[in-house]
């Protein structure tokens, strides 16, 4: 029972004899009665497996009243179903020498477990029956709204910078309150959340036919296909969940000003509204964001870190904050964090970004320095592509986003392929100041700059 | 095909020949142990200036890592001086004899890899990677760092710029700040007391210091050059090295002193980070180094105490008392001395009641006997982890750069597993006993002192410090 057509196209038609390209990553997708997604990518280099069970749920499915809800339902994941109670997820893949975790982003919440690679057996029967009985309780529920909290003030309200980003800064780059709502959630809105809630949403979005299974290492096809079956066959489908409305009204340049009292140095925040997923201008503004912040050699650290001396570091992405072009849905933003030296202003700064931009659009990337960025590009995912868990997550995404986990080998295809042109052009289209929103971060206690 | 095709051909196939095993889904199921890992082949030669060669046949994927560790590491800072060594890392990339940074940075991006140095407390590393088919070029871009760097005024004084700024950056984040307070309380006046530089000492770099710590220390006797990857065939490797190192000058850099932590005792030291919202917590104690005999029961214990979601700390003080987020221990070994650190951050209303039970899972680790399915767990779990650091060639570079840093015997990464396998309940317990003792440990915690001063005075004398 061997369904390897679309490997063998694909082994036929990636990476036509480039050098260091020799390299695919084996893909199988399939699929249960039940609906569940299953994509197996076998690969021997090291005795290891990785388990990846990503939903189709994140923060912006969440409701009013209930910010922060997909990752405190996240951690009642952990807290225990009927055949593995509380504590058995840990000692079980921890005791099998394995890792596990998980993590909720804004559109999708995804768990994993690391293993030895014959220890595959544990985490297929640990995800399957949490996907089939987790086990709701107040008490658990109680003490997960204690945790969360506490993850809070470390990662954001202890922390500079976070908690203007998390909770700012979606507000100033969306209008439509599924996307500007915090994904962290507020206290109020953590503390009101019921059994009855957290029920609901495991029944809505939890199913099988919600979900897809990755399981990626150092794996026999025909024997894991038969485990997956065996453990994951009999969870009943549900009805598939209502889509919210993520459609973004008219786009309005916003600027506003944060003053951080745990910043030591400020700090700017700017985005402009990006492209939808996978169209020509995607790859185009990947290869910008590429050229802007790719390598030692990028221009933000030529020109702002080493010439102009104002950044201090930087950090870009389609999605930032919470998402990167690999996870990127759109609607969605191209943003930049920009940390810089007290005697430049905000405005100067994000004077000097506007001037990259500028310089996108009037002037033609030279033919070096594109290939430089598209080898660095190239050897970056080859690097990637060594842990079993960063594969599975690539195939995820694009298996959840696009319905397709075979991209995995055929889009760097596309990102290669963007031209000089393209570049200029999608500069042009989008990185207007007059469809910009723009986060200025202060250390409080000093002067607005 | 498209994926709807696939799924429904699929589909079809599943029901007709896969029927679902008849097992009991009520239980964990049964699973074979932990395969044994091997590491690659490893060829290692000594070139006739002293510089060390380990290469390293891993072909998995077309991509190639080096790592040049020299001892050179911010111990051997002048005491005027700490965040020397740091300084001289940044900066070997940053232009030499025949390449400008801007030059040496595109080169780098162009092999599709990159080249950068850090020093760690014992061995200031160049560390590089590419597309194995520019092994050539990394390790010549490698040489061209270590061996003919320029500092060129302009790169240091920007250099000194960017590092005032970024040093008061790390200054606001509350990790970094216990880590330099318990550095200082547990190796004191040693060179392992600090950790970074100061405001005034990075004011006082420059171009003729940086070569001088250069020209002691960045030695082919004092240098191992470890390469790992698809590599060319022995010989042709071996003829670029030697074409990049072999003309370095034969030196031996002075030996490293003797490091003597000062006798643990009990200490609480607070340092006030007005503001915080949240306390945090680091209990800490000189602990064995990697090469002493003591060191894998005090591993196991340590493991036991804080590495992952079965731990006592994460399992009682986040799960059970919902206290924090995060408890857990950092082992951290030096070359020569070592420091175990249970840590944890919890809101400041539960700073007694949450401090009081770590120092009570602290010295629980000796109280009572180690339950023998918690120590087999804790086993499994370790050598189960040995194994997925070893996925990627970063993963084993690090390792083998380690056994380079601090000295390790060469079977160190073959012998380890079985190693943990032997420690028993005992050596746990007696080393626990010696090392862990909270009697003994310094606490710091990093907080408002305004709010957390009164409840931490129930735990002894507290030292109140302004943050810097």
């Amino acid at each position: 029972m061997k369904h390897l057509l679309g490997f063998c196209l694909l082994l036929a038609s990636a990476f036509p004899a480039r050098p260091a390209s020799d390299f695919v990553v084996p893909v199988e997708a399939h699929k249960l009665g039940n609906g569940l997604r299953v994509v197996l990518s076998k690969d021997s280099a090291a005795p290891v497996v990785s388990v990846y069970v990503i939903y189709d749920v994140g923060a912006r499915s969440e409701e009013r009243g209930r910010t922060g809800f997909a990752h405190l339902f996240e951690h009642m994941m952990f807290e225990g179903s009927v055949n593995a109670p509380k504590g058995t997820q840990d000692e079980v893949v921890e005791g099998n020498g394995g890792l596990l975790n998980g993590s909720t982003h804004p559109d999708f919440t995804e768990y994993y477990d690391v293993l030895p690679s014959n220890k595959l057996a544990s985490a297929l029967w640990l995800e399957a029956d949490r996907m089939r009985d987790l086990v709701i309780t107040a008490e658990k529920l109680q003490n997960q709204k204690e945790a969360v909290q506490q993850e809070r003030r470390l990662n954001f309200d202890n922390q500079p910078y976070n908690t203007a980003i998390s909770d700012v800064w979606p507000t100033l780059i969306f209008r439509n309150w599924q996307s500007s709502h915090s994904i962290i959630g507020s206290f109020e809105d953590l503390k009101a959340a019921t059994l009855g809630d957290v029920s609901k949403f495991f029944k809505t979005y939890y199913a099988p036919n919600n979900a897809v299974l990755l399981i990626v290492g150092d794996i026999q096809v025909t024997e894991t296909l038969k485990l997956v079956e065996t453990y994951f066959g009999d969870i009943p489908a549900q009805p598939a969940p209502k889509r919210v409305d993520l459609t973004e009204p008219d786009f309005q340049a916003k600027e506003e000003t944060y003053k951080d009292p745990l910043a030591r140095v400020p700090g700017v925040v700017m985005g402009y509204p990006g492209p939808s997923r996978r169209s020509p201008d995607f790859y185009a503004i990947h290869m910008i964001d590429a050229i802007l912040t790719a390598g030692d050699s990028s221009r933000f650290r030529m020109d702002l870190v080493k010439g102009k001396e104002s950044a201090i570091d930087y950090e870009a992405d389609l999605g930032w904050p919470f998402a990167g072009w690999l996870d990127y849905r759109d609607p969605e933003p191209y943003a930049l964090f920009i940390k810089y030296k007290p005697n430049f202003t905000a405005d100067q700064v994000i004077a000097q970004v506007q001037d990259e931009f500028t310089r996108l659009q009037s002037e033609p990337v030279s033919a070096a320095e594109l290939q430089r960025v598209k080898t660095q590009m190239r050897a970056s995912f080859l690097r990637d592509m060594q842990s079993s868990l960063s594969r599975a997550k690539a195939l995820a995404q694009y298996e959840v986003a696009d319905h397709d986990a075979g991209l995995i080998n055929t889009e760097m295809e596309r990102m290669l392929a963007v031209t000089p042109e393209q570049i200029q052009a999608a500069a042009k289209k989008y990185f207007n100041p007059r469809r910009r929103a723009v986060l200025k971060i202060q250390p409080a206690g000093e002067e607005g700059k | 095909m498209s994926s709807i095709l696939r799924f429904l051909a699929f589909a079809a196939a599943m029901a007709a020949c896969v029927a679902a095993q008849p097992v009991d889904r009520t239980k964990p199921p049964r699973t074979p142990p932990i395969p044994p890992y091997k590491l690659p082949p490893v060829s290692e030669t000594t070139l006739r200036n002293g510089l060390k060669i380990v290469l390293v046949e891993d072909a998995r994927y077309p991509l190639v890592t080096a790592r040049l560790n020299f001892m050179a590491g911010s111990r051997f800072d002048p005491t005027e001086l700490p965040g020397l060594a740091e300084a001289v890392a940044s900066l070997l990339t940053e232009g030499t004899a025949s390449r400008t940074a801007r030059q040496f940075s595109e080169e780098v991006d162009a092999i599709g890899g990159s080249v950068g140095a850090a020093a760690g407390p014992d061995a200031l590393t160049v560390a590089g990677n590419a597309l194995s088919e520019n092994t050539g070029k990394l390790l010549d871009l490698m040489a061209d760092a270590a061996l003919h760097a320029e500092f060129p005024a302009g790169e240091v004084d920007l250099y000194k710029r960017n590092r005032a700024e970024s040093l008061k950056a790390e200054r606001a984040d509350p990790a970094f700040l216990a880590e330099e307070k318990r550095l200082r309380l547990i190796y004191g006046t040693t060179p392992y007391g600090h950790m970074t530089a100061t405001l005034g000492s990075i004011a006082k770099l420059d171009a003729a210091k940086l070569a001088a710590y250069r020209d002691a220390r960045l030695t082919p006797e004092n240098a191992t050059l470890t390469v790992l990857g698809r590599l060319p065939a022995h010989g042709e490797l071996m003829k670029v090295i030697t074409d990049r190192f072999a003309g370095w000058e034969r030196r031996a850099a002075p030996a490293p002193g003797k490091i003597a932590p000062p006798p643990p005792r009990r200490q609480i030291v607070l340092v006030d980070r007005p503001g915080s919202v949240q306390a945090d917590i680091h209990v800490a104690r000189l602990a064995p180094p990697r090469n002493s005999p003591d060191f894998f029961p005090m591993l196991v214990a340590s493991d036991i105490l804080g590495a992952g979601a079965a731990s006592r700390l994460f399992r009682d003080v986040r799960e059970r008392d919902g206290y924090a987020y995060d408890a857990h221990t950092e082992y951290a070994t030096q070359r020569d001395a070592a420091m175990l650190t249970a840590v944890t951050q919890v809101r400041n209303e539960v700073i007694e009641p949450a401090l009081r039970e770590v120092l009570a899972e602290v010295d629980g680790v000796f109280a009572k006997p180690i339950p023998p399915a918690e120590l087999t767990h804790v086993k499994d779990y370790m050598c189960g982890m040995y194994v997925l650091r070893l996925e990627t060639q970063e993963g084993i570079a690090a390792q083998l750069d380690m056994i380079q840093t601090l000295g390790l015997p060469k079977d160190y990464l073959e012998t380890y597993t079985s190693k943990v396998r032997s420690v028993t309940a005992m050596q746990v317990q007696a080393a626990a006993r010696r090392y862990l003792s909270t009697g003994l440990a310094s606490i710091v915690v990093i907080g408002d002192a305004s709010k957390i001063a009164e409840p931490l005075k129930k735990f002894g004398p507290v030292r109140v410090e302004a943050e810097k």
